[in-house]
């Protein structure tokens, strides 16, 4: 396929992945919330309520497109977009299938945390430039917590990357192949469960769900950074946010659960997709479920959570893993004597 | 182990998802209310199809808003004609005084609770209108006037 | 070159400053800004936020996150309910007080109910005391389940708020049977109750009471048993004993505080000086004792109402009462214990047919106005939190 053609399709591929996702992220949500709290959820639009959200995106499409008057109005055009887009160029390392990828890159595990760090930018230019005290709040949270709790996203990867030797996600799947002792799946989960522990809770400040949903906080801040958006630019955030728990699921699912292969039987090019699709929304479900069932934080023991806790156990475990990986040949001689 | 009542937490949410809804789908499916629920006034009628009330206007003055008004005109050779029996439903709290203290068991408060209108002229209703007034023979027991 | 020049300023043949011309690509800084100024936020909380329980208007002066000063601006939800009282009938007037504490109607009906029986020397046959004490307590859980609901949506836990209500569903349920209505009960009169309990609700209840203690408890499971929500709450909002007596604190917010007062207890009135129950108090008057005080007396409640069920006497549900009541001439008061604390109503009448004053004694109204000492000195989150803690229903603080 010429190389033009081959880029239109894969970015058609994003695109259409990234809205698919949204849509049903959205109504998944609302639907895993309503039954969490012993409601229904949507259930009028359609069969099971499922085309609620395209009903909100006509909605959202039709709306006003306000903007404070004395908002900076370059900054306040560009915030959403500034959210948006990193978020959707993370599926370029995600690989779905054995030859299913949008491209393989040889760090694209790092591509992927690389660009998920712009969206706490995007969101404190959002709240900064609204030029309201309420959404200056959420945005100067966000910059705190969403910065901070990079550092054991990032952290908490290295074990996995440990284990497959390379940043390639393509690599790292493969290496989870096969089994341990003939009946355990060689998913890193095992091995690297208090990594997989420290990744799971950072990932939700990652993606502000409760109980880290500091800056925005519905029942303090309203919407926080993003209270004097309105109509499409809001939708861009919103969808921007549901695209940012499916990226930093599907890398979990990557990192720690074995992508897109089967546990013990032998994945058909056609399966993987749908087995990798799975595995994720399973990881969001679990989002969703610990935040509709959880307080949330204050934003300074959020912040010595992260700093006083995350971060030096995964330090700490990334210096032991590495010891024992080191050593493992030699340990394996010795104990086999 | 900290942390042990988050996941306790968590269980329960999932127990109770998996119990399913307590919501009830209205208007397809609507609860049973209460007999005593008190909702809009209604007129009572006898067995004949008159009217039980005797327009003594004792509704009207107990009513703390001010809300029903008996608009009254002589029948010669005795008795009373009801012109209009106005009720504003719009402006009606519900509180069931009028139902209390009216002597001749004439209005009920009525289970109707789908009040709701996109015409303001329906928030204002004649529950009477033109007809003669039952006489004031039976007397109900209970409160003093 | 002098400030001036080096910042771009021009002095002219006047002797006036104009801007010059700037080096390219440097936008213009204001005069004197070489240290980093700083300022404190002051922020309007209110009158529409999702968390402030009704019509509130908290202004908070931030120091970034850090609340230096609060103030309560009140009168968004004032109607005139005590003036409208003078021109209301004696029977007619717990209309107007249903609508004060809303979530608490019948106290407030039997707070009118007692002091007008007071002043009228009216006697109330035992078994309406028995119902009015049954009505109350069945009103104080419901009260006390919104109050556990917003608390935990104020703190970002969504699922109790949505848990109280099937508890609630079948509270209101039975006072509907009851009364006629789910909130605006007008079922307490002086003299009496309206009616007594209709045949199965008795039934109903018990069948409720089956399911409540079970209910209650998940619901302290989310929030209390929940380590981030005791990280919340503990030490924040901290109102010590001697600042909850001077500024007349009542109810929950004063025992967490220490002070061992409950008027059901101390003041008895109706069934209550034959019942059995406990009063839980706190020490240190933060946001966590304030919970665990009011959720004890959740527990309490279930009690009391299964002694007021298994003990509710035969008889009269009301004495002789009359719609031109006239209340003889004097001032009396009379308070009952209110989910929020002693609400009492001061009664003068001259002799006629409506009373000449009626005042409402706003048990929240006391408990917001520490708000000031208790928020200064926290996080803005904290300000939140302890809001909702304090229990206030903005009908009966403005009337």
């Amino acid at each position: 396929m010429s190389t033009a053609l081959g880029v239109l399709a894969r970015f058609g591929a994003m695109i259409g992945l990234l809205l698919v996702n949204g849509v049903v992220l959205i109504y998944m949500l609302r639907k895993v919330l309503g039954r969490l709290h012993l409601r229904i959820g949507p259930n009028r639009v359609g069969p099971w309520g499922i085309l609620q959200t395209i009903n909100d995106v006509i909605k959202l499409l039709t709306k006003e497109d306000l903007r404070p008057d004395s908002a900076d109005a370059w900054l306040f055009n560009i915030a959403p977009f500034l959210i948006f887009v990193p978020s959707f160029m993370a599926y370029i390392p995600l690989v779905f299938g054995p030859t299913l990828a949008v491209t393989s890159l040889d760090t694209g595990l790092l591509l992927a945390f690389a660009l998920t760090s712009l969206v706490p930018l995007g969101v404190l230019m959002a709240g900064w430039s609204s030029n309201s005290k309420w959404s200056l709040l959420g945005g100067m949270r966000a910059a705190g917590l969403q910065i901070a709790y990079e550092v054991p996203l990032l952290l908490s990867a290295l074990g996995p990357v440990m284990m497959a030797g390379s940043l390639d996600p393509v690599k790292i799947v493969a290496a989870q192949s096969g089994v341990w002792l003939g009946f355990i799946p060689r998913w890193f989960v095992l091995p690297q469960l208090i990594a997989f522990v420290v990744y799971a809770i950072s990932s939700q400040a990652e993606t502000q769900q409760t109980p880290f949903d500091m800056s925005e906080a519905e029942s303090e801040l309203i919407t926080g950074f993003a209270n004097e958006y309105g109509g499409m630019r809001f939708s861009f955030m919103y969808l921007a946010e549901f695209s940012n728990m499916f990226v930093v699921s599907a890398i979990g699912t990557m990192l720690f659960f074995g992508g897109w292969q089967l546990p013990w039987l032998a994945t058909p090019a056609w399966l993987a997709p749908l087995v990798f699709m799975a595995k994720t929304y399973t990881g969001i479900f679990v989002m969703m479920w610990a935040r509709g069932s959880l307080p949330r934080f204050r934003v300074d023991q959020m912040l010595s959570f992260c700093w006083k806790v995350l971060i030096p156990v995964s330090l700490a475990w990334v210096v032991l893993w590495a010891c024992i990986q080191r050593l493992w040949p030699v340990i394996a001689v010795a104990v086999s004597r | 182990m900290w942390g042990s009542g988050i996941l306790n937490g968590m269980r329960i949410t999932m127990r109770n998802m998996l119990r399913g809804p307590i919501t009830v789908m209205y208007p397809e499916q609507k609860l049973v209310i209460p007999e005593r629920a008190r909702w809009a006034v209604a007129q009572l009628y006898d067995a004949d199809g008159n009217p039980k009330c005797t327009a003594c206007r004792i509704c009207e003055n107990e009513c703390p808003d001010h809300v029903l008004s008996v608009v009254v005109s002589p029948i010669e050779g005795g008795g009373k004609h009801i012109d209009d029996y106005v009720y504003e439903v719009g402006a009606c709290m519900m509180c069931g005084l009028c139902v209390e203290a009216c002597p001749y068991d004439a209005i009920e408060m009525s289970h109707e609770y789908e009040l709701a209108t996109r015409d303001p002229h329906d928030l204002v209703r004649v529950l009477l209108h033109d007809v003669d007034a039952a006489s004031p023979r039976r007397v109900k027991g209970g409160d003093d006037a | 070159m002098t400030d001036e020049e080096h910042m771009g300023w021009q002095i002219t043949s006047e002797g006036t400053q104009r801007p010059g011309p700037l080096p390219r690509g440097l936008r213009r800084i204001p005069r004197g800004v070489d240290e980093l100024a700083t300022e404190h936020l002051v922020l309007n909380m209110g009158p529409q936020h999702p968390s402030t329980h009704g019509v509130l208007h908290v202004l908070v002066e931030l120091d970034g996150e850090e609340v230096i000063a609060a103030e309560a601006s009140l009168g968004y939800l004032h109607r005139g309910i005590e003036k409208l009282a003078e021109s209301r009938r004696y029977h007619q007037v717990p209309t107007l007080l249903d609508r004060a504490d809303y979530l608490s109607g019948l106290h407030t009906e039997t707070a009118w109910a007692l002091t007008v029986e007071k002043l009228a020397g009216i006697e109330v046959p035992r078994k309406a005391s028995w119902l009015r004490s049954l009505l109350m307590e069945l009103n104080r859980y419901a009260s006390h389940l919104v109050w556990i609901g917003t608390f935990g949506l104020d703190a970002g836990a969504m699922a109790p708020f949505l848990y109280i209500m099937r508890d609630r569903e079948m509270i209101l349920d039975v006072l509907e049977a009851i009364t006629g209505s789910r909130m605006m009960f007008n079922y307490v009169r002086p003299g009496g109750v309206v009616a007594d309990i209709p045949a199965g609700i008795d039934a109903k209840i018990r069948e409720w009471l089956s399911h409540a203690s079970g209910w209650l408890d998940e619901n302290d499971a989310l929030l209390g048993g929940n380590e981030i929500f005791r990280l919340r709450m503990n030490g924040t909002g901290v109102i010590d004993r001697t600042t909850a007596l001077a500024f007349g604190m009542t109810g929950g917010c004063l025992r967490a505080s220490g002070v061992d007062y409950d008027l059901r207890r101390d003041v008895p009135y109706c069934a209550y000086p034959e019942l059995e129950f406990e009063v839980p108090t706190g020490q240190r008057g933060d946001n966590w004792d304030r919970y665990v005080v009011r959720v004890g007396e959740m527990r309490q409640c279930l009690r009391l109402i299964r002694q007021l069920l298994d003990g509710m006497p035969e008889g009269e549900f009301s004495s002789k009462r009359s719609r031109a009541l006239k209340v003889p001439a004097g001032e009396s008061y009379a308070a009952v214990e209110s989910p929020r604390g002693e609400l009492g109503i001061h009664l003068v009448s001259d002799g006629g047919l409506t009373p000449y004053r009626m005042r409402l004694r706003s048990p929240a109204y006391f408990n917001l106005a520490v708000v000031d000492e208790a928020l200064a000195g926290g996080l803005i989150a904290d300000a939140i939190v302890t809001l909702g803690s304090l229990d206030i229903v903005l009908g009966e603080i403005d009337r």
